[in-house]
Order: structure tokens, then C-alpha cells, then sequence
């Protein structure tokens, strides 16, 4: 009997234990950053690169905020991800209510392909891109049409993170209609609706929260991309304005880089607190999306 | 008015084999069976939710088997009610005629009505998280009967009830069926509730129908064990029969039963006894068919008692409750008699 509840009370102290490693650990990878954003005496004071418009002083992060370049690479991520969120939507809900309403032949292919796009590495998925767009058909397409996929901030950085943003979202996507009691659509039907109808006025209002959970999703994973930003399209900062088209320079977004690809080249280059402000930047857009998430009641476990 | 011809179909590893039903104008039929018998299968597939493998429904004589749901103006009402969570009672009400594309006004005046008929006008702007079962299944009810349809078809509208408020709204049903001249089908799998509702029954064994007939066409001669155990008979025992010339002996432990009603069977049989067909008797009179034994153990219940006797093969018969029943004691000897034509008997399985 004793024997049995000391058992019992070491399971759950087992347990308390493990979960205290895990929130130490993940409020130590973020405040320990905290203390990595202030810099030390002896960095340098001024900025030598072409691409910052201000020097370095000793504040906050490098004071990324009052830098135009940051928030160049701020409206570019934001509208390139905004962009890639919509494509996904419009391709994505629809495949993931054939794919939960229907008998698709291949529906386990379609599963593991998707799946395995999601676990795997996403600079593996650029370079598959970058094969697919330089060589083959799609090239050829591109040579006729006159235009270029890869290097481009329109449409290259939108495909780069479509891929990763649309297997995320059609996850989630696809958990919100199989949690949609089928028998709405049943009765709708029965009542004399016709697919269509039922479709936009009982589907897609019973699976409204987890459809936006999914788009924010997708949104953040596209914003939250790197990998395959980076071998598709690599970086724009040292291209010359004249190179960018209109519509960039007039939404201010020539000469800038993708957030988490800047983070990554200002860290080697060595302004390392410029690169954690980043970071920071980073850490809080995705700390309120998945806060959005939860309070949106999606379901927070499809990745 | 509609036939469901020669019906089959797989899901998985269900199969419904060969259904054939009528079903008049106006008439309430009951589908019973156990759970995973193929009821609600059945009024899928004549909703139009499923597509039968082999088989035709017909209604009206028009073959309506590959029409798709909306096509075909059958009502439905699925187990869990399924209103929409999206709007309130009136929007959920008044979806059907919507989706017909009737003017606001007649939707408006119909759905009006259709709650004041069933008594939830009071819960027109509610929505569906906010009702108790009971109101649910109200909404549920009218939803599908304001589009005026050939024909209703309910899967378990009163399993999510209460005990007490099932035979209240099993009286509902009928009333609102007597009201619009409704032609009901109506999925269950208890015989209580089935003899609240039912013109007519249809048992349900493993996808099979079992068989069809009014409740007193399958008391008095069920068609098979299944059907007589489903039914509540309680004594349910093999015996051995032979004919004797136009009626059969049945031999049951210690003596011979006559069933006089079922002359074709021969050799090892099934006999079927229903409890309250189980007469004590005095000690005066002797007929033929009686038994002798103790009672084993006594179960009271609500409105009789349950009495297990051991005759030589174990039997259970009960006494009605009351002033001026009979009190048994366990270890009492007694003396019981069934009539002949009480004394069903079956093929072996």
C-alpha cells in the first residue's frame, strides 16, 4: 500500500520535473538573448556597410527600429507573407475539403508527400526549386514568357515560401473540416441546398475558427521562413535600386531583405545585436500569431 | 408511396444485404434493430447520403436512387439533431426554405407557424448551444418539416432523452405525424419506444430485415429467435419437436408442450414462451402442458415481478404487481401451465 502511493507520488514529481526542464530551458533561450541585445563596451561604434543609413551606437539592439532599412525588410516580409497566406488559402481550403469530403485516389501519397514537405529541411525544398524553376519545362516557360522565378522579389519569394506555408496550412485546414460534424451538410442538403450553397453557408461558417487559425498559420510560416528564402532567392540588400521594379521602391521595399534572412547576414557580418533585435522582432510577431491562435480556439497541434 | 427494392450496399466492413420495403402514404414506420444492424444505413441511403451498390428507392414510382439529396424532398433529422451551430433557431428553421429561394415573407410566416405548432417560439433567437435536448430535437423537427417533405425520416430522435421526457416526446411525434398527415420512418433500437410510435415494424438483424409487420403481427408470431428475443420473450430454449398430425409436439425438459400453430417443423427446434403467457395455476386443475418446479430467485420490477423458475430447463415468468397479487417465496414449489398457442417455435440456428 505504502509502497504503491510512493510509487504514485514519484511518477508525478517525475513528471513536474520534466516540465520545469522544459519551461526553464525555453525562458532562458529567450531572455538569455535579452542580455545578448545590449552590447558590450568594445563593439564597434560605426556601421561600414553600404546598406545601413545610420551608424551603430551603443543602444538597445542597434536600435534596429529607427533604421528605414529594417523596416524596408519589415514591409517586404509582411507583404510577401500576406501574399503567400492568401495564395495558400486559395489553393489550400478548397484541396483540404476535397481531401476530407471525397475519395481521393492517392490520398496517402498526397499525405506523405505533405507531411514529409513539413519535417523536412527547408533549404532541401529551395534547392528542389531552384531545379525545378533553372531547368526542365519551367525554365523554357520562363525564357518564352520573359520573366525569372528565382532571384525575384515577386513571384520568387512568394513560391519560396508557398510550399512550407501551404503543406502547414492545408494541415490545419484539412483538421477543420474533419472536425465539422458531417451531418451539417447532410441536413442542409436534405433541406433542399445544393452543394455550393452548403459549401459557403454551413461548411465554411461551422470550420471558421480553424480555417483562420490555419491562415495565420500559414501566414507566420511563410514570415518565419529562411531556408528556402535563401537558396531561392538569396539576398537583395547589395542590388543596385535601379534594379528593383516600381511597385518595390514605391511600397518601400528595394534593398531589403527578408527578415530572417537579414537576421542571419547581419550576424555574419558581426553586428550581432542588430541581428538579435531581429530576432526579438521575430520572437514577438510569432509569440501574438500563436497567441491569436489559441485564443481563436484553433487546433494548436497540427504542427 | 415509397419502396426501397432489393437495397444493398458495403461500407467498410458493413453490409446491407437485399432490403425491400413499402411504405404508404401516411404511415409510421418504426426501423428496429441492435446497434450496427444497418438502420440508419438504410434511411441514408433514402435520404441520398449514400449511393446503394445494387437496389433502387422509388418514390412516387419515380426512381429517385441516383438523385442527390437536395433533389429529392425527403426530410431528415440525423441523431445528434446536427442544427446548424452557426444560427439561431429561426435561421436553422427557415434553411430549407431559403435554400428554395421563397420569398423572406413566406419563410417568415411558415417558420412562424412551425414554432408555434411545436412550442419553441419562445427560443427563436436562441442558438443551438443554448437548448436542452428536448428543444433541440423540437428545432430539429420542424427545420425539416417546414419544407413540407414527401416523407420524414428520423434516426433515434429520442435516445439523447431523458427517460422521462421520451415518452413525452414520443406522444409529440405521433401528435405532429396525425397533424400533417406525415409519412414517418423512424430509427430505433428499443421495443418499448418502438410500441410508443409504430403503425408498422421493420427488424433489422446484421443487415438483414428480419422481419415486417405490426407490433401484434410480431408478438403473436415472431420469425425467427432473434426477432422473439428482440422482442422480449424471455424463454428462449431448445427442444425437440415431431408432428403429430396437424399439430406439432414439442418436447421441453420434463414433458411435452403442444403448439398447435406450427406443424411444418420437425426434429431439434427452438421454442419462444413470453413471460406474462406463463399461467400459475391452483393446484385444481391439470392440463396437459403443465410444469413443476421451484421458484429459483424473484426480481421486482416497476410493474411486475420477475419470477425465475427452474421446471427442469430454467424459465422466467412474472406476476403483476398490485394489491392482491400472489407473493411468491424463493424455494416455493409451484405449478405453471402455457397454452398452445402461446408456444412459439423456431428452426434451429
Amino acid at each position: 500500500m505504502s509502497g504503491s502511493r510512493a510509487r504514485a507520488h514519484l511518477f508525478i514529481a517525475l513528471c513536474y520535473a520534466c516540465t520545469l526542464v522544459v519551461v526553464l530551458s525555453s525562458c532562458w533561450l529567450f531572455l538569455s538573448n535579452v542580455d545578448q541585445l545590449v552590447p558590450a563596451e568594445t563593439v564597434q561604434t560605426t556601421d561600414t556597410e553600404s546598406w545601413r543609413t545610420e551608424t551603430l551606437s551603443r543602444r538597445f539592439a542597434g536600435g534596429f527600429w529607427e533604421d528605414p532599412a529594417f523596416w524596408r525588410s519589415m514591409n517586404l516580409s509582411v507583404f510577401t507573407a500576406t501574399l503567400t497566406a492568401l495564395l495558400a488559402a486559395l489553393i489550400g481550403i478548397p484541396a483540404a475539403y476535397a481531401l476530407t469530403h471525397y475519395r481521393i485516389p492517392g490520398r496517402g501519397i498526397i499525405d506523405v508527400l505533405f507531411s514529409s514537405v513539413i519535417v523536412l529541411p527547408a533549404s532541401a525544398v529551395g534547392l528542389c526549386l531552384i531545379i525545378m524553376f533553372q531547368y526542365g519545362p519551367l525554365h523554357g516557360l520562363q525564357e518564352n514568357l520573359g520573366f525569372q522565378v528565382p532571384h525575384t522579389l515577386l513571384p520568387g519569394l512568394v513560391v519560396a515560401q508557398l510550399v512550407l506555408a501551404l503543406a502547414m496550412g492545408l494541415s490545419a485546414w484539412r483538421a477543420a473540416f474533419a472536425g465539422v460534424n458531417p451531418r451539417f451538410e447532410h441536413v442542409a442538403r436534405s433541406l433542399g441546398s445544393s452543394r455550393w450553397r452548403t459549401f459557403w453557408t454551413v461548411s465554411l461558417p461551422s470550420a471558421k475558427s480553424g480555417l483562420i487559425a490555419g491562415f495565420i498559420l500559414a501566414w507566420v510560416r511563410a514570415l518565419a521562413e529562411f531556408g528556402a528564402v535563401l537558396i531561392f532567392c538569396g539576398t537583395f540588400r547589395e542590388l543596385p535600386v535601379s534594379r528593383f521594379p516600381g511597385w518595390a521602391k514605391d511600397l518601400q521595399m528595394q534593398q531589403a531583405d527578408y527578415l530572417s534572412v537579414g537576421m542571419w547576414v547581419e550576424i555574419e557580418f558581426g553586428n550581432i545585436e542588430y541581428g538579435f533585435g531581429i530576432a526579438f522582432a521575430l520572437v514577438l510577431i510569432s509569440a501574438v500569431s500563436v497567441y491569436a491562435i489559441h485564443r481563436i480556439g484553433g487546433k494548436g497541434y497540427v504542427w | 408511396m415509397i419502396r426501397v427494392e432489393n437495397l444493398s450496399i458495403e461500407l467498410g466492413e458493413f453490409r446491407l444485404h437485399d432490403i425491400t420495403l413499402d411504405l404508404e402514404e401516411g404511415e409510421y414506420l418504426v426501423l428496429l434493430g441492435p446497434t450496427g444492424s444497418g438502420k440508419t444505413v438504410v434511411i441514408e441511403c433514402i435520404a441520398g447520403i449514400h449511393q446503394p451498390r445494387t437496389g433502387r428507392v422509388l418514390l412516387d414510382g419515380n426512381d429517385v436512387t441516383r438523385l442527390y439529396p437536395e433533389e429529392r424532398n425527403i426530410g431528415y433529422v440525423p441523431q445528434d439533431y446536427a442544427l446548424f451551430p452557426n444560427m439561431n433557431v429561426r435561421r436553422n428553421m427557415g434553411y430549407g426554405l431559403r435554400a428554395r429561394k421563397r420569398p423572406a415573407s413566406e419563410v417568415d410566416a411558415r417558420v412562424q407557424a412551425m414554432m408555434d405548432m411545436l412550442g419553441v417560439a419562445h427560443l427563436a433567437e436562441r442558438m443551438p448551444l443554448h437548448l436542452s435536448g428536448g428543444e433541440k430535437q423540437r428545432v430539429a423537427l420542424g427545420r425539416a418539416l417546414v419544407t413540407k417533405p414527401r416523407i420524414l425520416l428520423l434516426d433515434e430522435p429520442l435516445a439523447a432523452l431523458d427517460e422521462d421526457r421520451r415518452a413525452e416526446l414520443a406522444a409529440e411525434l405521433r401528435r405532429v405525424h396525425r397533424e400533417l398527415h406525415g409519412t414517418f420512418v423512424h430509427v430505433c433500437h428499443s421495443f418499448e419506444e418502438t410500441a410508443d410510435v409504430a403503425d408498422r415494424v421493420a427488424i433489422l438483424e446484421s443487415g438483414r430485415l428480419a422481419q415486417v409487420g405490426t407490433i401484434e403481427e410480431i408478438l403473436a408470431r415472431p420469425a425467427s429467435t432473434f426477432v422473439a428475443r428482440f422482442t422480449r420473450t424471455r424463454n428462449v430454449l431448445p427442444a425437440t419437436a415431431e408432428r403429430i398430425g396437424g399439430a406439432c409436439r414439442v418436447r421441453l425438459g420434463q414433458g411435452p408442450v403442444l403448439a398447435s400453430d406450427y406443424a411444418a417443423l420437425d426434429g431439434p427446434v427452438m421454442v419462444g414462451i413470453r413471460p406474462e403467457d406463463i399461467r400459475f395455476l391452483d393446484g385444481q386443475d391439470e392440463p396437459a402442458n403443465a410444469f413443476r418446479g421451484t421458484v429459483v430467485a424473484l426480481r421486482p420490477k416497476p410493474t411486475c415481478t420477475e419470477i425465475e423458475l427452474d421446471v427442469g430447463v430454467p424459465l422466467v415468468a412474472i406476476e403483476r404487481r398490485g394489491l392482491g397479487a400472489y407473493e411468491f417465496q424463493v424455494g416455493q414449489k409451484v405449478a405453471v401451465a402455457v397454452e398452445p398457442e402461446a408456444v412459439k417455435v423456431f428452426p434451429r440456428d
